[in-house]
């Protein structure tokens, strides 16, 4: 053995002894980890609603470990949102016409269709960022932010929890509080809770060319205009709502194919909660159309949420079964069953259907129209999510890891929103309409992980 | 032996526990103070010790290495685990260019380094070498054939592998525990200590009346010593290790006592080793050129 | 009054969890639950996208994580 040819034999060992023991050299995976120091989780989802919106939503979600479980989650969400939303109007055997949110426009909605916005166009941009790490022997902290901006809307946030082992790891008590600032800013300003909708007698009188800024010849010293005009000018601006929450957790391992978590949350909001471009119709005793008032919801609401989730590790995948049960002061319960049952196909890929029921019960201020024989309420909103519903989600998805540890998933549902009547008569040519059209929504998205 | 009782010694951050494998003493050292835990490692590490020392002991007759080495030139079939570690004895024949050798075993039939000045006759040696020679084994996959007469014996390399795969027990049970398995200065670590930053390691110097400690520090990966503290012979003041030169069938002289090296894995730190004690009096340079922390007691 | 009686449901659950004391597994049998897929936060991107969706469907939110959908689709 020559001394001056040998200089490798170290590392020529070091590969033989770990082929040997089937192991990957210490050199080799300090490279492996140099290279994917981050982890990247990315996923684009498509989310299209039949005659409704749509929404395209990116995610970047980048997880460093920087040892010693010291671990750094950054994401970044961007979403577009295009097309009509309910706006809670009922529908009329005539054409109706509404402003839009901004007053500077119209539309009109044809017989017998359920009024829908449809100059939905958003885009948002969301930034979250969280830390977590070993605070004391089996204690584990965290604490993270959140910045949400679209055009309207901010959202900022901040959390903290902290989480504890005990029975040897076999229990874990966590617990965390969130606080979380909402400022809207409605176009066309914050309507008066149940005021009218100031809508103009012909369609023709509504500015909808954005280049003029002096407005069509019609509206100059029209009066119906000229009150049009003022009653968006005199709207508030922004609003402001914050949101507390509360998380107390506990995960328990029962045996060795078995986790089970069960939570408790707790989440009080006050402030601003209406929807500003939500409506609600005052009808007459013949179902016709009287006024059109904007909604009006309290200004608190306390939830309270109890989550229990199961994971059971069979030979050839996992079944994962929860259930939530939800109910405010608002009066709305609601019921959660969801189940993904994994079937590995190979040792790289796996098949996953998924299949979630939802059922809630309307808000106690829920009503699909407003009577004018009656007094008007307080609170009162037409929104069909405050409303009776049923909803179910049937998907599939499909996942692959390839040869060079990265992997990607597809997946495809249907989600069937089914609102329902809540004990409310309709009267006259209302009890020939479709009050409470089911919603029907296709989502598709796509995984990469690197 | 397989029926022997294993019990645990609490320390102050760890359990240790002992047992006997390989004709040495065996320690077991679990980073943890669940009892039950550092019960349930150290027997399934002293269970994988005793099926290696089983398997490839040659001093036992029912085992893979009887039917290597009494096959009279048959060829025998091998399993995975044993086609591994022959591949291994290979790579280090060609390494070494020969002077690491698990035919040379043959050798030790006429060397008897007990301390005494008996050295064997040159023509002993010549009639012996005649049986040695790896590049005449017959080595695939599924089968090994040896020449009549031809041995092997993975001495060299058996310990240590029981080490690294002992401490792969370890890991499959309790991956974040870090668990150290010294089997008679042959150590490795499983993983890095929570408490600690590593573990402290003394070795035995080779020479008793010395009745010096050298004190080593591991955080993980493997450690070995390579020496003749009790295996040499002296003629004419000549000290004879007990580190054969299969090429010329003599041991070779000037070598350090005892040289410790620290690898990635216990298997590649004792290899290092012997093949340093094969260098002679050039042991040392070759360490340092290999670029590894290693420890020469001359 | 009926929310005291639900919260009071929620704290017995806790500690009968809690004093099972045979529950669990020794930390060698863990191999099962060590796997990705049996992880609570597996595939965190498709829940956050999910809840997402559906706090902005839905009159309910949040359980598994806060309630608080950082939006203002609701």
């Amino acid at each position: 053995m020559q001394l001056n040819k040998n200089s490798n034999i170290a590392t020529t060992l070091a590969a033989a002894t770990c082929a040997l023991l089937g192991t990957t050299s210490l050199a080799t995976q300090a490279n492996d980890n140099n290279q994917n120091e981050w982890q990247f989780d990315t996923a684009i989802l498509y989310y299209g609603e039949v005659d409704r919106v749509s929404l395209i939503e990116g995610v970047v979600s980048a997880t460093k470990d920087f040892g010693d479980d010291h671990i750094f989650n950054g994401k970044v969400t961007f979403d577009g949102l295009t097309g009509a939303s309910g706006t809670g109007a009922v529908p009329q055997n005539e054409n109706q016409t509404f402003s839009r949110p901004s007053g500077k426009g119209g539309y009109s909605v044809a017989v017998g269709e359920t009024p829908l916005d449809d100059t939905f166009k958003d885009s948002r941009v969301q930034v979250n960022a969280q830390w977590t790490q070993p605070i004391a022997q089996d204690m584990r902290g965290s604490a993270g932010v959140h910045i949400s901006k679209e055009y309207d809307y901010l959202s900022m946030g901040i959390n903290a929890s902290i989480a504890r082992d005990i029975n040897k790891k076999n229990t874990t008590l966590s617990a965390g509080l969130s606080y979380q600032l909402d400022s809207i800013d409605p176009v066309g300003g914050t309507p008066d809770r149940l005021s009218s909708m100031s809508i103009l007698s012909d369609l023709s009188l509504y500015d909808d060319d954005d280049d003029d800024d002096h407005g069509n010849t019609d509206q100059v010293d029209n009066p119906e205009y000229t009150a049009h005009e003022l009653s968006y000018e005199q709207r508030e601006s922004s609003q402001d709502k914050d949101t507390v929450d509360v998380l107390i957790g506990i995960t328990q391992i029962i045996n060795r194919r078995t986790i089970m978590q069960f939570n408790y949350g707790l989440s009080i909001s006050d402030g601003y909660l209406n929807d500003p471009y939500k409506l609600i119709s005052v009808i007459s005793d013949q179902g016709v159309v009287q006024d059109t008032l904007f909604e009006s919801r309290p200004d608190s609401r306390t939830k309270h949420n109890m989550y229990w989730q199961t994971k059971y590790a069979m030979d050839n995948g996992v079944i994962d079964i929860s259930y939530r049960y939800a109910q405010d002061d608002w009066d709305i319960q609601s019921h959660t069953i969801e189940s993904r049952l994994r079937f590995e196909i190979s040792n790289e890929s796996y098949i996953q259907p998924h299949l979630r029921i939802y059922q809630q019960s309307a808000a106690e201020f829920y009503q699909p129209f407003l009577l004018n024989t009656s007094l008007l309420p307080s609170f009162a909103s037409a929104d069909y999510r405050l409303g009776e519903m049923d909803a179910i989600t049937l998907g599939i998805k499909y996942g692959s890891k390839m040869t060079n540890g990265n992997a990607w998933a597809v997946r495809v549902e249907y989600y069937q929103q089914d609102p329902k009547n809540a004990g409310f008569d309709a009267p006259g040519q209302l009890a020939e309409l479709d009050l409470y059209p089911s919603i029907k929504a296709l989502i598709v998205q796509f995984n990469y992980q690197f | 032996m397989h029926n022997q009782q294993i019990s645990p010694v609490l320390r102050n951050d760890h359990i240790s526990v002992h047992f006997e494998a390989m004709a040495s003493l065996c320690e077991v050292l679990v980073e943890s103070e669940d009892i039950e835990l550092a019960m349930h490692i150290a027997q399934a590490i002293a269970n994988e010790a005793w099926r290696i020392e089983q398997k490839y002991s040659r001093y036992r007759v029912d085992n893979i290495i009887y039917r290597i080495n009494h096959a009279q030139g048959n060829s025998v079939s091998i399993d995975s685990e044993t086609w591994h570690l022959l591949t291994l004895a290979n790579t280090c024949f060609e390494v070494s260019e020969g002077l690491f050798d698990i035919t040379s075993g043959v050798l030790g039939n006429i060397w008897h380094f007990d301390g005494s000045s008996l050295l064997p006759s040159a023509r002993m040696i010549k009639e012996c070498l005649a049986y040695c020679g790896w590049q005449n084994i017959r080595l695939t996959q599924d089968n090994v054939r040896l020449p009549p007469g031809y041995a092997i014996d993975l001495g060299g390399i058996g310990k240590e592998y029981a080490v690294d795969s002992c401490v792969q027990v370890a890991t499959k049970i309790a991956p974040k525990c870090s668990v150290l398995v010294n089997f008679g200065g042959d150590i490795a670590v499983s993983h890095p200590r929570q408490n600690q930053p590593y573990w402290f390691v003394g070795i035995e110097h080779p020479n008793p009346e010395k009745d010096s400690q050298l004190s080593v520090t591991i955080a993980q990966g493997g450690l070995a010593t390579s020496g003749d503290a009790r295996r040499y012979l002296i003629k004419d003041g000549i000290r004879y290790s007990h580190v054969l030169n299969p090429q010329t069938g003599y041991p070779v002289t000037g070598a350090p006592r005892s040289v410790t090296v620290a690898g990635e894995n216990c298997t590649q730190a004792g290899l290092l080793a012997t093949l340093a004690l094969l260098q002679g009096d050039q042991a040392e340079i070759f360490l340092e050129k290999q670029g590894t922390t290693h420890w020469c007691l001359w | 009054m009926k929310k005291i009686a639900k919260l009071t449901v929620v704290g017995i659950i806790i500690t009968q969890v809690a004093g099972c004391a045979s529950l669990g597994v020794k930390p060698w049998e863990r191999d099962l639950l060590a796997k990705e897929s049996m992880s609570l936060s597996a595939e965190g991107v498709d829940l956050a996208l999910d809840d997402h969706i559906y706090f902005s469907k839905e009159a309910t939110s949040g359980g598994r994580a806060f309630a608080g959908g950082g939006c203002g689709c609701n």
